[in-house]
């Protein structure tokens, strides 16, 4: 059961480098495919289709926001979830800006929420609810990315 | 190819996009690629202690294919919301019964518009979208904001 004293709790920030490598990977790995869009990979491409250099997919801000918290497991532990009942309920980014290879990245997750609410079959039985926002500031400081996801232990 | 904001009305589709079935090595790789490494996803072992039969695919990889969905339709660089609510969990095809079990590890992302509208000086639609597999399961719901020229 996560432990309810960590709401507003606030973990270390952290600066993590967008490597074109792991870009690619990612890429290829929600496409199923070894030949992603090109703005995945390639520098002209992505130049010739209005980017200031390789960008990142949709959902790559995923992986920035576990390696802040110290992996998964970094944040299971930190907040006392129950790894056997976890599940992902939602999750939301918000664009501002595009995070591009060689940016760095400065990733700051909070706890913003944490909350009980029943079932619906069962309304006695509770489920807990963990809100998790973090910033993502590149190298100029400018706001590129909030997330927020919401953790369920069933 | 771009999508123009004069060209889309409520109640347009977005472009659909299926994924292929989702097997136990994109489970892996998409691991790899993301860094979530929750034993669910991957470990039988670990999925057996907690009364499950077999492991499951991550939200997120549900999500990102959502996401390629999406920016197949639109450029990655309009989005500027999105959001979805995990419904039911994805089991992969199985090899040794790959006919048998495909279905509900291929998943279908569809979308319509709902809303056209103007803010902080862009022009913006919003789309609900939602991710099913070939057995009609819902897999997610959710939205876009994307802001178009």
């Amino acid at each position: 059961m996560a432990d309810k004293s960590k709401l507003g709790y606030e973990f270390p920030s952290h600066l993590l480098d967008v490597e074109k490598g792991k870009i690619a990977e990612f890429a290829m790995a929600v496409t199923q495919t070894e030949a992603p869009n090109p703005i995945y990979t390639d520098e002209t491409s992505a130049r010739e289709a209005g980017y200031p250099g390789i960008v990142i997919p949709p959902t790559f801000p995923t992986s920035l926001m576990f390696r802040t918290g110290g992996g998964l497991m970094g944040v299971v532990n930190a907040l006392g979830i129950d790894l056997g009942r976890l599940l992902h309920a939602e999750e939301e980014y918000e664009y501002f800006g595009s995070v591009c290879a060689g940016d760095v990245i400065m990733g700051r997750m909070k706890v913003v929420d944490m909350f009980e609410k029943g079932r619906k079959a069962r309304p006695d039985q509770l489920m807990e609810f963990t809100v998790l926002e973090t910033e993502m500031r590149n190298q100029r400081g400018e706001l590129v990315i909030k997330a927020r996801s919401i953790l369920v232990e069933r | 190819m771009s999508i123009k904001f004069a060209d889309i009305n409520v109640g347009d589709s977005m472009l659909p996009y299926t994924s292929l079935p989702i097997t136990r090595t994109d489970i892996v790789r998409y691991a790899g690629a993301s860094g979530d490494f929750n034993p669910l996803h991957h470990d039988n072992t670990f999925v057996q202690t907690i009364g499950m039969e077999r492991v499951i695919a991550h939200g997120m990889l549900i999500m990102g294919i959502a996401g390629q969905a999406v920016t197949t339709w639109i450029d990655n660089k309009n989005l500027r919301k999105f959001n979805v609510r995990f419904t039911a969990m994805t089991e992969p095809a199985d090899l040794n019964d790959w006919d048998n079990t495909k279905q509900r590890a291929t998943i279908t992302i569809t979308g319509k518009v709902t809303h056209k509208f103007e803010e902080n000086g862009e022009k913006k639609i919003r789309c609900d979208i939602v991710a099913k597999d070939a057995l009609g399961g819902t897999k997610l719901l959710g939205f876009f904001i994307a802001a178009l020229p």
